[in-house]
């Protein structure tokens, strides 16, 4: 048996992958990720409002959701309910975190791989220098400067509080964002999906997903040449606990099942060759993020797709993909609801409690899936903070009596680079992994 | 001009944050950039070995990230630019990471400590110190600012902290919209509104740190402050400091005034504000 031990390109922060070969096929794999940062322990001793500032900086990509879940887990601890205005300004800033996150990982993240298989299609995809690579640059920037109009600035921004929002937001962000919304459906259209919107609802409604064209197209046809539209499957459980539009719960054994009870998810130990905690929800390996939520909420196209090719690579990637157009629309309907309470405080409290204690948990979903965070507070200060995020029960390690949902995905498969590839449809994250 | 993009402990903000910058595409026809971890096809560590190879150098190296002490192949890396950027909080003090971890430091402070990986009389291959472009993140505005200043031949002035005064010289509190309530002392009572300053309750650093966020803008439309959110001077050494949502007093006083001010100075000045503060900066509005 060979073991192979490859430095992984594109990581947000460092990865390696150590692959055992046996008669030219994957027997087993490991997702090392090793450095972390302590950000839990640095929050313990503070004021839990310094929580709002520090959880964002976990991550540079998906800090919003990070906050997000910072000011649901003290909202719950304290028993505090935010304005109706604040919940919907927030669903539409994590939601466009969750979009622009979408549109920079098939352009900069997936597609560059598959330059490598096919020279021609460096002219759209080569990092720095293909077309479409810049025009996604250009479409995520546009999106982060959606979120700022309400929450000041991306990334890193602090704008939730327990209560609300800081922001007294008016009909300038809001028709501001429509348009950049249009841009973004049209883009979604254009290049993506490659077709008419009328078009694309028929494909939609009718789960037609070979009909689809664009550059979703073109990695399809790859993924088939390649032989790998197929590969990549892990134990087909998903996982989706918070709610970014439509329905959380979870799939086992073919069905999707209603609400899930965070006291089944259970934070394991480390294991030697991993700086992150394993999860499992009811002992059991899960996978969260797009897929999980696009089954369970019933995308027909994502159905019939999972229907023929199971949890496969291929359906995880068109999940986030297509998620940009479910995820675009429910922004658009919640800036109808917006409209009507415009006049709300953006506050339910104003000032913040400083004496204050309890514990609670925020549950939100980032792009990547399911992020949970829990926290006690005692006189005003944390007391403790742990943070379970979507790369750790993606990509986190094996336990005693089953391999990470990621680690399962890539054994059987042939070469190193597939490898990569279906490692990479569940976005590698590494500092949000340890973090 | 080449530029090699480094990564240690990070969160990739600084990334996220240069990715955002409005002229992206006609940039990268300006200079080349010859590596970046998020964004290239090989892995970071086979890109050092073969730049370290190859000894053909390069002009600007961006660090992004804390460093370890014991670091030698970053030091290395950084004998060989002509210029050494380090980009955001993390490769400037520390920060977040160095809070829990006594070995992490900045790439030529810990915090306030100076020093760190490179040591007190670090020069680049151009003669520079470490350029520090502080944040968390840094604007895509001052790391885009500087490589472009260094493309046209221009050596960026320094402040005592090795930041370009061109964007460190002045205070957030510049441009902030809620001047005219800091000017009269209106308190903000209340989270969540347009109206009053963040300096009095809820520990707004505006006038305690130095950036031109709110003369240039965040994502070209807004900033913390104005978005209703304290800055929190993360441009500082001390961020993140405790207690960040608040205002330490002292008979009434905030305990830091804005820089330069006198104690006596501001008793005086704010008892003749508030006495009289115009009608249409109180209440609700």
């Amino acid at each position: 048996m060979k073991v192979e031990n490859i430095e992984l390109p594109r990581v947000e922060g460092e990865a390696r992958l150590e692959l055992s070969w046996k008669d030219g096929s994957i027997e087993d794999a490991k997702v090392c990720i090793n450095s972390t940062r302590g950000i839990e322990r640095v929050l313990l001793g503070r004021h839990y409002m310094d929580a709002l500032v520090i959880t964002p900086r976990v991550c540079g990509i998906c800090g919003h959701a990070h906050l997000m879940a910072s000011v649901s887990a003290i909202e719950d601890a304290l028993h505090i309910e935010p304005t109706e205005k604040a919940k919907l300004v927030r669903r539409i800033t994590q939601s466009l975190e969750v979009l622009q996150n979408h549109v920079k990982w098939f352009y900069l993240f997936v597609m560059p791989d598959f330059t490598l298989l096919e020279e021609k299609l460096k002219e759209l995809y080569e990092p720095l220098k293909g077309k479409r690579w810049h025009m996604a640059i250009g479409v995520a920037s546009k999106i982060a400067k959606g979120i700022a109009l309400f929450s000041g600035q991306w990334p890193h921004s602090s704008y939730a509080i327990p209560g609300g929002i800081t922001s007294e937001v008016s009909t300038r962000e809001l028709t501001t964002l429509r348009q950049i919304l249009i841009e973004l459906k049209e883009f979604f259209l254009k290049y993506l999906v490659g077709m008419q919107e009328e078009d694309f609802v028929a494909c939609f409604r009718e789960g037609n997903w070979r009909g689809l064209g664009g550059d979703v197209r073109v990695f399809l046809e790859l993924c088939h040449r390649e032989g790998i539209l197929e590969a990549g499957r892990s134990y087909d459980r998903l996982i989706s606990g918070g709610q970014l539009y439509g329905l959380c719960g979870y799939f086992m054994n073919r069905v999707v099942h209603g609400r899930l009870k965070t006291g089944q998810i259970e934070e394991l130990e480390r294991v030697s060759y991993s700086g992150a905690k394993p999860v499992r929800y009811k002992g059991l390996p899960f996978e969260t993020g797009p897929l999980a939520r696009q089954l369970i909420s019933g995308n027909p196209l994502i159905k019939s797709m999972h229907k023929e090719l199971k949890d496969s690579f291929s359906v995880r990637v068109l999940a986030r993909v297509l998620e940009i157009w479910s995820i675009t629309e429910a922004i658009e309907s919640w800036l109808e609801r917006l409209k009507k309470v415009l006049r709300e405080r953006s506050t339910s409290l104003g000032r913040f409690p400083s004496k204050a204690k309890g514990s609670g948990y925020g549950v939100v979903e980032a792009a990547r899936g399911t992020l949970i965070h829990r926290l006690t507070i005692k006189d005003g200060i944390i007391q403790e903070y742990s943070i379970i995020t979507p790369s750790q029960w993606n990509l986190g390690p094996r336990c005693e009596s089953f391999l990470g949902v990621a680690e399962r995905a890539m054994v059987g498969l042939k070469s190193p680079l597939h490898a990569q590839i279906v490692l990479r449809s569940f976005d590698l994250c590494s500092v949000c992994t340890t973090h | 001009m080449r530029v090699f993009w480094l990564q240690r402990f990070a969160c990739c903000g600084n990334t996220h944050s240069f990715l955002n910058y409005e002229n992206f595409s006609s940039l990268l026809e300006r200079v080349e950039l010859i590596y970046h971890p998020s964004l290239s096809l090989k892995p970071q560590e086979e890109a050092i070995r073969e730049l370290l190879k190859e000894k053909k150098g390069v002009e600007i190296l961006v660090v992004e990230g804390a460093v370890r002490y014991e670091d030698r192949e970053t030091v290395e890396l950084c004998r060989l630019a002509d210029f050494v950027l380090a980009v955001g909080n993390c490769a400037v003090y520390g920060n977040i990471p160095a809070l829990g971890d006594k070995d992490i430091c900045g790439l030529t402070y810990r915090f306030k400590e100076k020093g760190g990986l490179l040591g007190r009389d670090f020069l680049s291959g151009a003669g520079l110190p470490v350029i520090n472009l502080s944040g968390c993140p840094a604007h895509p505005e001052w790391i885009v600012g500087t490589i472009l200043m260094l493309l046209e031949g221009i050596r960026p002035e320094l402040d005592q902290w090795g930041r370009p005064k061109e964007f460190y010289s002045s205070l957030t509190h510049w441009g902030c919209t809620r001047n005219e309530y800091f000017e009269w002392k209106v308190e903000a009572e209340e989270l969540g509104s347009k109206r009053g300053c963040l300096f009095y309750h809820f520990g707004c650093r505006g006038p305690l740190s130095f950036s031109s966020c709110n003369t240039i803008l965040w994502n070209g439309v807004s900033s913390k402050t104005r978005a209703g959110t304290p800055c929190f001077g993360c441009t500082e050494y001390d961020f993140p400091r405790m207690g960040l949502w608040e205002t330490r007093q002292y008979a009434g006083i905030p305990a830091e005034l804005p820089i330069g001010v006198s104690k006596r100075g501001y008793i005086m000045l704010s008892g003749v504000a508030k006495m009289f503060a115009p009608e249409r900066l109180k209440g609700e509005g």
